[in-house]
């Protein structure tokens, strides 16, 4: 896989609405989107509150539309679904998780939020 | 074009992951109480539903509303950081006596806004100190000071990017 831009990371705020790259799976669709879902999937474990996923936010939404025709990126906002941050381990957020063909192929907690370091966050455990 | 829905009273937006904002916020929520029981401000929790805000201002969004404190105007305007702070002392019973003073213009400045604007500014900033997990990583004048609280805390190991939730915990 090849990068097509890397770049410093934007500080401006993340688009909202209908400019939205990455979908927002509950725990009714997250069987159906990413455990039966085929090819590498990407899932980030945020919260709105977290000032964290707010500076990661505009950097996965780029690193998410330049993957797009290779990998899926989704969303799990862990205020609402509870339950899947517990059954998925998770101790912060942001927290990226991949799966290829619905098995966890590696975690990352807290990436830089640099292009580089999520690009490399998700297409890493895909590669050899 | 989407109506924006109509709201009788401005309704404040705190987030409900930072602990100072909690206790701001139930100050206002106590301070805003009439005599007839009802409150000159409603005090909403900004949650984690970015469609629910929407339903009330359709220009809201949930990232800027956690980065700024918001006042939501009952005719649909939106009051940002200082201004909304004014705004909110304005309709309080307590505050109103001095709160007129933001409103006061020298040749187009209006200093005690601009002061008002700063003390927001710099209240924002040392959040985490007070116990604001979710506010991140602070600016650089008040990481020192926030680098001791949290060494006392929780140690130095924790990673720089990220924010511990308290319920999480690794599967069997």
């Amino acid at each position: 896989m090849t990068v097509e831009t890397l770049e410093s990371p934007r500080r401006s705020a993340p688009p909202g609405g209908s400019t939205e790259r990455i979908q927002t799976v509950t725990s009714s669709t997250f069987e159906l989107l990413v455990l039966q879902g085929v090819g590498p999937i990407a899932v980030e474990f945020m919260s709105y509150g977290c000032a964290h996923c707010r500076l990661i936010e505009p950097v996965l939404q780029h690193v998410a539309e330049v993957l797009r025709a290779k990998e899926k990126v989704f969303r799990v906002n862990v205020a609402v679904e509870q339950e899947l941050a517990v059954t998925y381990g998770i101790q912060g957020t942001p927290t990226l998780i991949m799966f290829l063909n619905g098995r966890e192929t590696g975690r990352v907690d807290g990436p830089r939020p640099t292009e580089s370091s999520v690009f490399t966050a998700l297409t890493q455990p895909f590669q050899g | 074009m989407i109506p924006i829905p109509l709201q009788p009273r401005p309704i404040l937006l705190f987030d409900d992951e930072c602990g100072v904002c909690r206790r701001i916020a139930r100050w206002v929520q106590r301070s805003a109480r009439l005599e007839s029981g009802q409150s000159s401000i409603i005090v909403r929790p900004i949650g984690g539903d970015p469609d629910a805000l929407r339903s009330l201002n359709p220009d809201l969004d949930i990232w800027t509303a956690y980065a700024t404190i918001h006042l939501l105007m009952p005719d649909g305007s939106m009051k940002l950081g200082g201004e909304a702070i004014a705004e909110v002392l304005r309709s309080l019973h307590s505050t109103k006596w001095f709160a007129w003073s933001f409103a006061i213009a020298i040749f187009g400045f209006r200093p005690f806004q601009m002061l008002l604007n700063l003390a927001y500014a710099i209240l924002a900033d040392v959040r985490p100190v007070f116990g604001c997990e979710s506010c991140g990583t602070p600016s650089p004048w008040v990481k020192p000071i926030h680098w001791m609280f949290h060494w006392r805390r929780v140690g130095a190991s924790a990673t720089p990017h990220f924010t511990s939730l308290s319920t999480g915990r690794r599967p069997s």
